[in-house]
């Protein structure tokens, strides 16, 4: 009951929060509820952490439902050790979302319902061990997301909203397509992961079959990849992703950086990589090119946007295309380290990103612009923002992948385990991770170093409430960078077995 | 209670570390009501701390084999990271020297920084500094090492950012962190092919794989200049020099640290990772080809520099250029002896020269003069911190210089090498010299008083440390090389050898003495050809260079991406997007009421799906 709980306990506290009768203008009350209603999700999550076995590879507690049979659509949950730490980060982010909103908000009851539905959609997404469920929750979310965008974003919103929207609903039927085919080649019994992988691989399958031949699979493997691509989002999919960015508030674009561009690489992992292996492994010299072309361009693109003088945070937008190209890299490669790689990077990046576009918001709020040749001098100690900035050091450094923080051991662990198999594509990833040092040193040495601009003089202070969510971000940063066997014991098992699917695409 | 020290002693980098944490409520302003001195207070006693612990560390081990702490930190797969510690003479040496340096370096601040507003920030730097270079004076994996360096990498790159509203230090820090930066990244693609390559990452495993790894020739090389990035750019070597020389920009307490223990740091990887060099010889040459040209090109630059520090700096930059030679020959205790004699020397130039900045708030040379009458322990400490660097007086760097050239194996040309660089670099501190302390004193030296005593006592302690250094070395029989002749107690002297280096240094003197001691030479001496001088002061234009190639080349790549995506990428979505909003206007003109054209239109529709599903019948798999 812990992962239905998990899902329902926001989605009614969203129900909740647009029907109870609060009041329309004050953003307290509905701020407390949406609080209230967080904390017992973090409960549950607490809950469901101590429940899991992280020595088992396989789904745990899991929940099935019997739904529509005839279409074989079940209402099936489960975690494993690839789930489980994304689950966490989203609750975790999404609390981060709730304190990081300012108290001025319009329309605050509409405002944290949707948030709390887009809570328990990713959630719900997560943990899915059903495709076509899977498919329902990841667009269930785009509904709250679009409208968080198109209605508290900034003065582009609704090109950005509608861009996101049609891209990411573009995803998603392309996604639905791939999964119908699959489950209508199987004879429309049943949608289940754990059958269908079996039907695919033709190892002890309950559908029938010896499997499905390579053509098969790499024609279903292409709407996935470019589905998920979208989402995730790869070059050259990925336009809609700096404009949705820059136009959506700090919150939402911590959330959307955080753990909704996890849904796409989640998806590539469980639904490509772990659905398809024999497929994958013939596309994983393309999918490493891909990976490479991916990550230094959205590095040359946030460089650009240095040189230039942009925006800050369309150049971490961009820094993001490049550091999930790493994932991509990651599993292409397929293996055990470089797996365990790729979930370490979705937590790291989440972290990280979410980190980052947070003191961008501040320094947004309290400067008036993101603009870099704008600002200067930001660690002014009196007038500029000097303790903002020094998170902002770490998190950039962080981004850089400097060691003692999370974004080294995903790194390394990448590359590491993707060496073997790809070794110049690696190289050529690594320079990106030199290239990110590259812009984030413009940005601080921009924005933070130098003299305090005219302009920018007398800057309200920051309170020890908007540095809240920021260091709360920064300690599990550190911490996972110092102690990366936190977080591996969880997914160890996972990614272990993960690997061993990929290399069943090997041998078939 | 000794076992204990010597067992807990990986807690030494910690305190500085614990030093660095414990000033954050001075310099976040939580606390504001003591003024920042306490933290720096703090800091100095965790230092402090840390030094007397390694102290008794160090004297328990004297003469036993060497220890080694594993710590298992991530095992994935068939990656098995551990955080590995050696605990030896030579590290816990190490450890020591930098402690030490690092306490003189702190108390030396609290009188140059002492007007400092952000003096807890600065000793907030100074310990997470100590922490990683003394973190590396034990490390014995690559791993704990690479991260210490870059952690090294990102605590330089705040403290020549220290003053961040001075545009120069705002670049010089930009410049610090990415030459680095390139070198760690080469290093870490070295480290990540190793983990494929040897499946470990200790120093001692790697020692143990190397000579049985038959690797290809190329591969063995490609890994071997990956590994050796690193260390270039630590150290300042060329082509990744440029940094150190920016550098001086910065504070000067960290100047005195990274002049003599931070450019270590590279050194040190590099005498770890010799055995992994050395499986091929391309990478050897190379390491001396770079070290040579370091060592000369650094010591000519050096003597057009009018900046006081940075004429210093470049002579770092050639010493370390030596040390690259010694490891290349695979003459590791030379190296480190090298590096020991060299620390120590350089430090005591640095706090001289600090002084002389903190009271006549000027650094260029031109400015300066008659100073040895109104700071005489500045002068003693100037004078000694040179004598200790070049081989002239029977002091530290003549007999590491000394021993290195009586190693049988040692190659002829390198006596040649070191006789010029000896020559240049005396000629350079005999330059500096009589430019700042010697002559008559100019304007903003007239006034200048001795320096207080927190710089003093730093500062006269490291000259008589200084000029103890030849009775260490003979204490700790470091001058002893393992094949010299030693027959019945006595150490062979080779005469023409010590004669040779003692004029050589000599000579430098002489020539910087005849052109700069005359009466009324206030001026540095220009050279005869103006080209040649302006490409020697601007360090043979290697940042203009950098400039238009690397700089150039990343922006315009960065501006064409920057193009395509814009034009190209979007370009496509919006032209989509614009596609539709005309088509459907287009063919709303095409809703005639017509039944004909409606049913020509389904059928063609049709009859194409019925074409498309009859051609592909086999190619489908439905």
């Amino acid at each position: 009951m812990l992962l239905s709980c998990l899902i329902g306990v926001p989605l009614v506290g969203a129900i909740a929060l647009g029907l109870l009768p609060l009041p329309e203008q004050e953003a307290k009350p509905a701020r407390l509820g949406a609080l209230a209603v967080w904390l017992v999700t973090v409960g549950l999550t607490v809950a469901a952490i101590a429940q899991f076995n992280p020595a088992d590879s396989q789904m745990q507690l899991l929940e099935t439902v019997p739904w529509i049979d005839r279409l074989g659509l079940g209402y099936r949950l489960g975690i494993d050790g690839l789930s489980l730490p994304l689950l966490a980060l989203n609750v975790l982010l999404t609390g981060i979302a709730i304190f990081a909103t300012g108290d001025k908000i319009r329309r605050p009851r509409f405002y944290y319902a949707l948030l709390l539905l887009l809570s328990a959609s990713v959630n719900g997404a997560f943990a899915a061990r059903d495709l076509l469920l899977f498919f329902l929750f990841y667009e269930l979310e785009l509904i709250p997301l679009y409208l968080l965008i198109g209605i508290w974003g900034g003065d582009r919103r609704g090109y950005a909203a509608t861009k996101f929207l049609i891209y990411t609903a573009l995803s998603g039927i392309i996604i639905l397509a791939a999964f119908l085919a699959l489950a209508g080649l199987a004879g429309f019994q049943t949608f289940e992961y754990g059958p269908l992988l079996a039907f695919v691989t033709g190892m002890d399958s309950p559908l029938g079959g010896a499997g499905l031949p390579l053509g098969t699979q790499v024609l279903l493997l292409l709407p996935i990849l470019i589905g998920f691509g979208i989402k995730i989002p790869l070059v050259p999919f990925h336009t809609w992703l700096p404009d949705a960015h820059v136009e959506a508030s700090t919150p939402i674009s911590v959330l959307l950086a955080g753990v909704l561009l996890k849904l796409g690489t989640y998806g590539l992992l469980r639904f490509g990589l772990g659905l398809l292996p024999g497929a994958w492994h013939a596309a994983a010299p393309y999918l490493a090119i891909w990976a490479t072309v991916s990550v230094l361009y959205g590095a040359f693109a946030a460089i650009a946007q240095g040189i230039t003088n942009g925006d800050m945070k369309k150049m971490v937008a961009y820094s993001s295309v490049g550091h999930m190209g790493f994932i991509l890299l990651a599993a292409a490669a397929a293996t055990p380290v470089s797996l365990m790689g790729a979930e370490f990077q979705m937590i790291a990046h989440g972290l990280i990103s979410a980190l980052l576009f947070l003191l961008v918001g501040i320094v947004y709020k309290k400067a008036g612009t993101r603009k870099l040749d704008a600002l200067s001098g930001l660690f002014n100690p009196e007038r500029g923002l000097p303790l903002v900035g020094a998170l902002m050091v770490l998190g950039v450094m962080a981004s850089g992948g400097i060691p003692g923080m999370a974004g080294f051991i995903s790194e390394f662990l990448i590359f590491s385990g993707s060496f073997k198999d790809f070794p110049v594509h690696t190289l050529m990833s690594m320079v990106g991770t030199g290239l990110t040092a590259v812009y984030f040193l413009i940005l601080l040495n921009r924005a933070f170093f130098g003299r305090l601009s005219d302009r920018a003089v007398n800057l309200p202070s920051v309170s020890w409430w908007d540095r809240a969510p920021a260091i709360a971000l920064a300690v599990p940063i550190a911490v996972l960078g110092l102690l990366p066997s936190l977080l591996s014991v969880w997914s160890e098992a996972a990614t272990n077995s993960l690997a061993a699917i990929a290399r069943l695409g090997i041998a078939g | 209670m000794i076992d204990l020290l010597l067992k807990t002693s990986w807690l030494v980098p910690c305190y500085g570390l614990f030093g660095g944490l414990a000033t954050l409520p001075w310099s976040t302003r939580a606390i504001t009501r003591t003024g920042p001195r306490p933290a720096a207070y703090l800091n100095l006693m965790m230092t402090c701390l840390g030094f007397l612990h390694g102290a008794f560390a160090f004297r328990s081990l004297w003469g036993q084999p060497a220890q080694s702490l594993t710590v298992p930190w991530l095992n994935v797969g068939e990656l098995h990271l551990s955080l590995i510690l050696e605990l030896s003479p030579v590290s816990l040496g190490a450890l020591e020297l930098v402690s030490g340096l690092s306490i003189i370096a702190q108390v030396f601040a609290l009188g140059y920084m002492e007007k400092d507003w952000a003096l807890a920030r600065f000793f907030g730097f100074m310990g997470v500094f100590e922490a990683a270079i003394g973190g590396l004076a034990l490390s014995d994996s690559l791993l704990l090492s690479y991260g210490l360096l870059e952690l090294l990498t990102l605590s330089t790159y705040l403290l020549v950012g220290f003053w961040y509203a001075q545009p120069l230090a705002v670049t010089a820090a930009r410049d610090a962190f990415l030459t680095k930066r390139v070198g760690d990244i080469l290093l870490l693609m070295g480290m990540v092919a190793l983990s494929n390559l040897a499946g470990s990452l200790d120093f001692t495993d790697l020692a143990r794989w190397a000579p049985t790894a038959h690797l290809p020739m190329w591969q063995a090389t490609l890994l071997g200049l990956a590994l050796l990035a690193g260390p270039v750019g630590k150290c300042a070597q060329f082509p990744l020099h440029l940094w150190l020389d920016e550098a001086m920009e910065g504070p000067n307490p960290a100047s005195i640290m990274r002049n003599s223990v931070v450019v270590a740091c590279g050194a040190y990887v590099l005498v770890k990772l010799e055995p992994v060099l050395s499986m091929s010889p391309v990478v050897q040459g190379v390491a001396i080809a770079l070290g040579t040209m370091t060592a000369i090109g650094a010591s000519l630059v050096a003597i057009a520099q009018v900046d006081l520090k940075r004429a210093l700096s470049h002579t770092t930059s050639a010493y370390l250029g030596l040390v690259f030679v010694a490891v290349g020959l695979h003459q590791s205790d030379v190296a480190l002896l090298l590096l020991l004699t060299h620390a120590l020397s350089k430090s005591t130039m640095f706090l001289g020269v600090g002084g002389v900045i903190a009271t006549t708030t000027c650094q260029d040379v031109r400015e300066l003069g008659g100073l040895w009458s109104r700071m005489p322990a500045t002068t003693t400490a100037f004078l000694v911190g040179a004598a200790g660097t070049v081989g002239l007086l029977p002091l530290g760097m003549f007999w590491a210089m000394y021993r290195w050239m009586v190693e049988p194996t040692v190659p002829r040309w390198t006596l040649l090498l070191l006789l010029a660089v000896n020559f240049l670099t005396a000629l350079n501190f005999t330059r500096v010299f009589a430019l700042v302390f010697g002559g008559v004193p100019q304007p903003k030296t007239r006034r200048a008083p001795e320096v207080p005593w927190p710089m003093a006592v730093p500062m006269v302690s490291m000259t008589v440390v200084t000029l103890l250094v030849p009775l260490m070395l003979e204490r700790w029989q470091l001058l002893l090389s393992r094949v010299t002749t030693v027959t019945e107690g006595v150490l062979m002297l080779d005469v023409p050898l010590m004669v040779a280096l003692v004029m050589s240094g000599a000579a430098g003197v002489a020539l910087g003495a005849w052109c700069y001691l005359r009466r009324g030479a206030v001026r540095p001496v220009r050279l005869p050809i103006a080209a040649v001088q302006d490409l020697l002061s601007y360090d043979f234009y290697i940042d203009r260079i950098y400039r238009l190639t690397v700089a150039a080349g990343v922006g315009a790549i960065a501006q064409i991406t920057a193009w395509i995506d814009r034009y190209v990428v979007d370009g496509l979505v919006n032209a989509v997007g614009v596609a539709a909003i005309f088509g459907g206007e287009g063919l709303k003109y095409s809703t005639t009421g017509q039944l004909q054209a409606y049913v020509l239109v389904f059928l063609l529709g049709v009859s194409g799906f019925v074409a498309i599903a009859t051609l592909s019948r086999g190619v489908m798999p439905f």
